[in-house]
C-alpha cells in the first residue's frame, strides 16, 4: 500500500508537469496577445510600443529554455533564457502566480482566484448535496423496486436529464421560473443596491464582524437575499447532477442485490429491510466514492455554462471571461488549480475506495 | 398447432424445416438486431433520429424560408405569425432579424448533425487504432501511448476547446484556405483531437483480453503479419464495446458543439446551428427568451435523447455484460 502510494503520487507529479507545460505553451502559441486591443483602439501606438510593452511581460523571450536576443538598443547582446515556462514554474511554487494582464490589470492571480472560490464552492456545495441526497435514495428505491412504475419514472427523468445541456435548462429555468412567475432574480449574486452580498455575509460572520463593516447587522439579509440568488442556478446543476447520480446508484444497487451474498442474508432469515440497509446498502454504495471523487474538482472548478448564464461571479465565469480578453495568467492558474484538483481527487478516490472495500488489492 | 390436430395432416416438412433453421446458429449481428428490436425505447430513438436526420437533409425542400432570409419588420414575431403576404406563417416565430426559425433549426440540424457525425467517425478511427496498436504491442509503446491518453484525459476539455477555437480562427492563412466554412472545420479538429481517449481505452482493454486468446495466437502461427491481427481480428472482435462508446459519443459532441457555438466560440453566425441560435436566443431581450430558447434546445435534447436511448438498447443488445 505505501508502495502504491508513493509510485502513484511520483506518478501524478510527473503528469501534473506535463500538463502545466502543455498548458503553457497551447496557451503561449496562441496568435495575439494582451495588447491587441490597445493597439486597435489607439492608432497613435506603434509596434515599437507593443514590442516594449511585451518585452516587460517577458512575452519576447522563448517560452522552453534556449536563445534570447533582445530586440533593443543598447543591450541586443544573444544569451541563454531559461524561458518563460520554467520561470512561470519556479514563482507558481512561491506562490506568486502571476498578474492579470487584462481582466483586473496587475491584481495577483492567485488572490483573484480565492475571492471567486467562495461563490463557486457555495453554488457547487449546494448543487452537489442537494442531487447526492435527493438521488441516492431514490436511485436505491428504484433498483430495489426495478421495473416498477417509479423505477420507470425515474430512469427516464434521469435520461431526460443527461439528455438536456445546462445552457438549455438554465435559458428555459430563467425564462419560466423568474421572467414569467418572477419567482427568483435572473442573474447575479445579489440585488443592485445591496450592500453586500452572500459570501460578504458569511465572511463577516466567520471573522466576528470584523470585515465589511458596511453589512453590519444586515448580515442575514444579505444571506436571505443570497440564497433567493442561487437558487436557479442551483437547481439547474442539481437536476443534472441527479440523473447522474440516481442512475449510477441504481446500476450499482442492481449488481449487488443480484449477490450471493444477498441470498444468504435472506436464508439466514433476515428480515428483507435489514438485508437492504446492511448487505446491499454497505456494498452498493461503495462505488459512489467514486463518482464523489470526480465531482471534487467541478466543487472548486465550478460550472462554466452554468456560472455564465447566471451571471455567477465563479471560477467558470472568471474563466471565461479570461478566455474572452486573452489573459493568460489567470487562465494558466485556474487551468492549473483545477488539473491538480483533478489528479488529486482521482488518487483519493482510488485510495478511498480501497480504505472502505477490503477486497481491493493494490500492488 | 390447431390446424395439424383438426386436419390431422401435420405439415411434417415445415416443421423439419423450421427445426433446421432453429438449429442454424445465427451470426452475433442478427441476434443483437433481434434484441435491440425489442428495446422499445431504442427504437422509438432510433425512430425519432431517422426522422430528425431526414427533416435536416431536406431541409431545402421542406424549410419554408431561406435561413439568411431577413425580415426586419418581424423580429420577434410570435408563433404562427403571418408572414408577408403569399409567403408562408412562420409556424415557430422569427429571431431578431426577421429570420423565420423554423427553417433555420432545419439547417442548423445539418450542421450539427453533420458536425457530429464527422467528429465521432474521426474519433472511432483515431482511438481504435491508438487503442489497438497500444493493447497488440505491449511494453514501451503501451506505456507511453497510455501515458499520453491519461494526460489527455486529465486536461480541462471545455476551456482548451475554447482557448483553441477563438485562436484557431484568428490564423490568417486558415481563414483565406477555408473561408466561411473555417468555424466548422475548426471545431471538428478540435473536437476530435480531445474526443478519441475512451475510444482508445476501450479498445486496448478488449484487445488485451483477446491478445491471449487462441484463435489469435493460431494466426501468429500460421505466419499472419501483426497488421493482419489487429485488422483482421483484434478490432472486428472488439467492434461491439466500440458501436456503444461511439453511439453515446455522438450525443455528447452534439452537447459539446452546441455548448462551443452558445458561448460564441464554436460554429459563428450566419452559419446556424442549434447551439449558436440558443446563444442568440440569450442575447435577446428576456421577454422573447422563452420563444427563442424553446426550439433550438428542444432539438438538442430530443435528438441526444433519442442517440442516448439507442446507445443504452446497443449496450443491452450488443454487449450484455456492460453496465452503466
Amino acid at each position: 500500500m505505501t508502495d502504491y502510494i508513493i509510485r502513484r503520487s511520483i506518478q501524478s507529479v510527473v503528469l501534473l508537469f506535463f500538463i502545466s507545460l502543455l498548458l503553457y505553451v497551447i496557451l503561449n502559441l496562441v496568435p495575439g496577445g494582451p495588447f491587441d486591443m490597445l493597439a486597435l483602439s489607439n492608432p497613435r501606438i506603434s509596434k515599437t510600443h507593443i514590442d516594449r510593452l511585451n518585452m516587460l511581460l517577458d512575452l519576447d523571450k522563448p517560452i522552453l529554455p534556449g536563445w534570447y536576443c533582445p530586440q533593443f538598443e543598447g543591450d541586443t547582446a544573444c544569451r541563454i533564457d531559461q524561458g518563460r515556462y520554467l520561470r512561470w514554474l519556479g514563482k507558481a511554487f512561491t506562490g506568486d502566480w502571476g498578474e492579470s494582464w487584462t481582466v483586473q490589470t496587475g491584481v495577483n492571480v492567485l488572490e483573484l482566484i480565492f475571492n471567486r472560490l467562495g461563490y463557486t464552492i457555495l453554488l457547487m456545495g449546494i448543487s452537489l448535496t442537494f442531487a447526492i441526497v435527493i438521488a441516492v435514495p431514490i436511485g436505491v428505491y428504484s433498483a430495489i423496486k426495478q421495473y416498477s412504475f417509479m423505477d420507470y419514472f425515474v430512469t427516464s427523468l434521469a435520461f431526460f436529464g443527461q439528455s438536456m445541456p445546462t445552457f438549455w435548462t438554465g435559458l428555459m429555468a430563467i425564462s419560466i421560473l423568474s421572467v414569467m412567475l418572477g419567482w427568483f432574480p435572473t442573474s447575479g449574486v445579489r440585488t443592485a443596491g445591496a450592500d453586500g452580498d452572500i459570501i460578504e455575509a458569511i465572511i463577516r460572520i466567520l471573522s466576528f464582524g470584523t470585515k465589511y463593516p458596511r453589512l453590519e447587522g444586515k448580515e442575514w439579509m444579505a444571506i436571505k437575499d443570497g440564497l433567493h440568488h442561487v437558487a436557479l442556478p442551483a437547481m439547474v446543476l442539481i437536476y443534472f447532477n441527479m440523473a447522474q447520480w440516481s442512475r449510477y446508484t441504481r446500476a450499482s444497487m442492481l449488481e449487488v442485490l443480484r449477490q450471493d451474498y444477498m441470498r444468504t442474508a435472506r436464508a439466514k432469515g433476515l428480515s428483507e429491510k435489514w438485508v437492504i440497509l446492511k448487505h446491499g446498502l454497505r456494498n452498493g454504495l461503495i462505488p459512489l466514492i467514486t463518482l464523489l471523487a470526480l465531482s471534487l474538482p467541478g466543487l472548486f472548478g465550478g460550472a462554466l455554462i452554468t456560472e455564465t448564464i447566471f451571471s455567477w461571479p465563479g471560477m467558470g465565469r472568471l474563466l471565461i471571461d479570461s478566455i474572452s480578453n486573452v489573459d493568460w495568467p489567470i487562465v494558466q492558474g485556474v487551468l492549473v488549480l483545477s488539473s491538480v484538483l483533478v489528479v488529486f481527487s482521482n488518487f483519493l478516490g482510488d485510495l478511498l475506495y480501497a480504505v472502505v472495500d477490503p477486497r481491493i488489492q493494490y500492488r | 398447432m390447431t390446424a395439424t390436430t383438426t386436419e390431422n395432416k401435420p405439415d411434417v416438412a415445415g416443421l423439419e424445416r423450421a427445426r433446421i433453421a432453429r438449429l442454424r446458429p445465427e451470426s452475433q449481428w442478427t441476434l443483437a438486431w433481434k434484441r435491440l428490436r425489442r428495446h422499445r425505447l431504442a427504437m422509438a430513438g432510433l425512430f425519432m433520429l431517422v426522422l430528425v436526420v431526414f427533416l435536416s437533409i431536406a431541409a431545402e425542400v421542406i424549410a419554408p424560408y431561406a435561413y439568411e432570409e431577413i425580415d426586419l419588420f418581424r423580429s420577434y414575431a410570435p408563433l404562427f405569425s403571418e408572414g408577408d403576404t403569399g409567403r408562408p406563417l412562420h409556424i415557430l416565430g422569427t429571431d431578431k432579424l426577421g429570420r423565420d426559425i423554423l427553417s433555420r433549426l432545419l439547417y442548423a440540424g445539418r450542421i450539427s448533425l453533420g458536425v457530429a457525425l464527422t467528429t465521432t467517425i474521426l474519433n472511432v478511427m483515431v482511438g481504435t487504432v491508438i487503442g489497438a496498436v497500444s493493447g497488440a504491442f505491449g511494453g514501451n509503446i503501451d506505456s507511453l501511448l497510455m501515458r499520453f491518453t491519461d494526460l489527455m484525459l486529465t486536461l480541462p476539455t471545455l476551456p482548451i476547446l475554447l482557448i483553441m477555437s477563438s485562436s484557431l480562427r484568428q490564423f490568417v492563412a486558415l481563414q483565406q484556405f477555408l473561408g466561411s466554412s473555417l468555424s466548422v472545420v475548426v471545431i471538428i479538429a478540435i473536437l476530435t483531437v480531445f474526443g478519441w481517449m475512451t475510444i482508445a481505452r476501450l479498445v486496448r482493454g478488449s484487445v488485451l483480453t483477446l491478445r491471449s486468446q487462441e484463435f489469435i495466437e493460431a494466426t501468429r502461427a500460421l505466419g499472419g503479419s501483426q497488421a493482419r491481427i489487429i485488422f483482421m481480428h483484434l478490432i472486428p472482435n472488439s467492434l461491439a464495446p466500440i458501436i456503444v462508446a461511439a453511439t453515446l459519443g455522438f450525443g455528447q459532441v452534439i452537447i459539446s458543439e452546441s455548448a462551443l457555438s452558445f458561448l460564441g466560440f464554436g460554429v459563428m453566425p450566419p452559419v446556424p446551428t442549434w447551439g449558436n441560435m440558443l446563444n442568440e436566443a440569450r442575447n435577446s431581450p428576456l421577454e422573447y427568451l422563452f420563444t427563442q430558447a424553446l426550439s433550438p434546445g428542444f432539438c438538442i435534447f430530443l435528438t441526444v435523447l433519442s442517440i442516448n436511448f439507442i446507445g443504452d438498447g446497443l449496450r443491452d443488445a450488443l454487449d450484455p455484460r456492460l453496465k452503466l
